[in-house]
């Protein structure tokens, strides 16, 4: 009711007064209060969904079930995260002359609205309404990537836009596509053709070749999106060129609401179609995104490039796990939604800390990095070893799950891929981030404390490890109803 | 239901007619090589599905089909076109660039696409008689969208390339479900539309300022 009204308009009355605002005090001011909204908010959607069940608004335009409520939790998490630590990021840039004031006011005026769109992505109870929001995201984050205003960052951004449209034009096919199997079959509902809460109700009706091809369309398109192999090419510079924090929210935000889209329309597809054919799909996409983010991972050069292919990697694992499907691989999916979307910020962070102190993207101009920064260094190895799955980290836990899942769904081969596959990367990351922190260098300033940046740094950090040990009983709960969600009538 | 004021049989003939010339528009466009004349002709492929969708809210008396093809006459006839050949002008491109693949080859490939249209949308023949020949067209209007995006590799080109491919899509949704979408998606997919177009604007502006030219294969820095 109001709180998913609120949730929408928190961040787009921030994001447009953000417009007008020429203070950058009153611009961060303005953004932290929004995020911090926006967090209480989604705090209370879980409690309202995990008590009284899915939750509506506007006549059923708006609707949040628990899958929805777990991803806006973790939206409103690492944006908030985010902005706490874009803080100290820009006043850095400011203060070296790497970003003008202008620059900085467009940062903070299109945050907010990409969290908007996102946050449109997860309560949008009409399909179509879904796919506008999710092309919006892209477009609020495209300027975002062409921050820095070099050759690279334009590069970046052509590349992202032009391929997201092509692949966004393909959902919408798909999405038109899963309409008419629903038009072509049944009576619908003056006004609720396209809303999924219908549609959920009647699938096993549906046209089946319509939808088919429907769930195709939609896999490559909103698998654009969430940057699976082999249309993930735009992935590594986006991530690379953009700053900081919006690369963090790009690879722990949107990354869950492309995915959160595919679900939506794999939970219509299983039901029409049986989940044979759609789940083969999922573990196609997912096992090869995962095969071709380890030989990057393994030779590159470049650090923030590196977070892109780990994001590619771990998109394949939760698109894996799904396609393995059965109880355990749904519940290992969402677990691994949520360890990796309170994991990847941080990583991100130290990769910004190091960027902006060594003024470099390439690992071999650093080396040292734990003398010059101990703090940022310490914190880097320890999220490289969440990230990549060392227990007793969550991540650990979720990919433990979904291998289980895996055998019990009678694929011996597929889990034995997928673990040589996690192995390679574990290797890969742990080579270039240990010669990073570790490998002798000559001898650079220390870098000093920036409370913004390393406060958020220091939170996220205590998270990680609590939850690697105990996952708060409510939030395992959310986690198991959108598990539910999308494994059907469990 | 609402008695129908026309001959459905006509209709369907000025449906098929109307798609036939937006089939042939963009064949035009592969082979037309200046952009200003590819803004033309897609002003004027709009214009064609402006009719279909006209025809089907004549046919079916359906209001917000009307709402629908006001928002594509004054968008995507009028204002977009006038949009990017201000920025033609503005940025001043007077180099051309060759195509990748000569027109008489481009021909044939989209040639190829047509046929490949028809034979996906052959399954879903059997509900109406509309949806075998213009489903096959939307279809075909998408792959061509995507071919002229690889085939003249400028980012204005690119940009016509993506809006052809959307007016396939428009095409695939009015032939498929008969009354369109729902307004408010509609409405939704024509504001991204005008943002999208508008964000590309800058950035090809960017791109001609920091490049001095809209050769998108000079944006080849990153790799890996």
């Amino acid at each position: 009711m109001m709180l998913l009204v609120a949730l929408l308009l928190v961040p787009l009355i921030a994001g447009l007064a953000c417009v007008v605002i020429r203070s950058t005090r009153w611009l961060e001011r303005v953004n932290l209060l929004a995020f911090l909204g926006v967090a209480g908010l989604a705090v209370a959607l879980a409690r309202e969904v995990l008590g009284r069940g899915p939750v509506k608004a506007w006549n059923g335009f708006l609707y949040a079930d628990a899958l929805s409520a777990l991803v806006i939790l973790l939206t409103a998490f690492v944006s908030l995260a985010c902005g706490v630590y874009a803080v100290g990021y820009f006043r850095f840039d400011r203060q070296n002359l790497k970003a003008g004031s202008r620059q900085v006011r467009r940062y903070y005026a299109l945050t907010p609205l990409f969290v908007f769109t996102m946050l449109l992505v997860t309560l949008a109870n009409n399909l179509g309404v879904m796919w506008v929001a999710l092309e919006g995201t892209g477009l609020a984050c495209v300027l975002l990537i062409a921050f820095y205003n070099e050759k690279t960052s334009l590069e970046a951004a052509w590349k992202y836009i032009i391929i997201g449209s092509v692949g966004i034009a393909l959902a919408l096919f798909g999405t038109i596509l899963t309409y008419y199997s629903a038009a072509a079959t049944s009576v619908v509902p003056e006004g609720m053709g396209m809303n999924w809460s219908w549609l959920v109700t009647s699938a096993e009706k549906f046209d089946p070749a319509a939808m088919r091809l429907g769930f195709v369309m939609v896999l490559l398109g909103y698998g654009t999106k969430a940057g699976l192999a082999p249309m993930h090419t735009w992935k590594p510079d986006a991530y690379a060129e953009a700053p900081i924090p919006a690369a963090a929210l790009l690879g722990a935000g949107l990354l869950n609401c492309a995915l959160y889209g595919i679900l939506r329309f794999y939970v219509l597809a299983s039901k029409c179609l049986g989940t044979e054919f759609p789940g083969q799909l999922l573990l196609v996409f997912g096992l090869a995104s995962m095969m071709v983010a380890v030989p990057f991972v393994v030779v590159q050069r470049n650090y923030r490039r590196l977070l892109a292919y780990s994001s590619i990697e771990h998109a394949g694992i939760m698109v894996t796990a799904v396609g393995f499907g059965g109880k355990l691989g749904m519940l290992g999916a969402m677990l691994h939604m949520v360890f990796h979307a309170t994991t990847k910020p941080l990583l991100f962070f130290c990769a910004g800390n190091i960027q902006q102190h060594f003024g470099t993207p390439y690992s071999r101009k650093v080396r040292g990095a734990i003398r010059a920064m101990p703090l940022t260094g310490g914190l880097l190895i320890l999220v490289t070893l969440a990230v990549t799955a060392v227990p007793p980290f969550g991540l650990f836990q979720s990919e433990f799950t979904i291998l289980a899942g895996g055998f019990a769904a009678n694929h011996p081969l597929l889990g034995g891929l997928f673990m040589i596959c996690a192995v390679a990367i574990f290797a890969g990351f742990l080579q270039h981030i240990v010669h990073l922190t570790f490998g002798s260098g000559g001898g650079t300033p220390t870098a000093t404390i920036c409370p913004w940046k390393n406060g958020a740094m220091l939170a996220l950090a205590v998270g990680i490890v609590v939850i690697g040990f105990h996952l708060p009983e409510s939030v395992f709960q959310l986690v198991q109803a959108a598990a539910g969600v999308i494994g059907g009538a469990q | 239901m609402t008695p129908m004021p026309v001959d459905p049989d006509f209709s369907s003939r000025i449906i098929m007619l109307l798609t036939t010339f937006v089939l042939v528009v963009q064949l035009m466009m592969v082979t037309q090589r200046t952009l200003v004349g590819n803004i033309h002709l897609f002003a004027v492929q709009s214009l064609l599905l402006c009719g279909v969708a006209g025809t089907i809210a004549w046919v079916h008396q359906a209001t917000h089909v009307y709402f629908v093809l006001a928002l594509m006459l004054v968008g995507k006839v009028i204002a977009l076109p006038l949009f990017l050949i201000k920025l033609v002008r503005r940025i001043k491109i007077n180099e051309e660039l060759k195509p990748m693949f000569n027109s008489p080859v481009g021909m044939l490939l989209c040639g190829g696409f047509a046929l490949l249209g028809h034979v996906v949308a052959r399954p879903f023949a059997g509900r109406s008689p509309l949806i075998n020949s213009t489903f096959g067209i939307a279809i075909a209007l998408v792959l061509m969208g995507l071919f002229l995006m690889i085939n003249r590799r400028t980012a204005i080109n690119q940009v016509l390339a993506l809006l052809c491919a959307e007016n396939g899509l428009f095409l695939a949704a009015i032939s498929l479900t008969t009354f369109g979408m729902p307004l408010v998606v509609e409405l939704g997919i024509f504001f991204d539309l005008f943002v999208a177009v508008m964000v590309l604007g800058i950035l090809v502006f960017r791109i001609r300022e920091t490049f001095a030219s809209i050769d998108v294969e000079r944006l080849n820095q990153l790799k890996g």
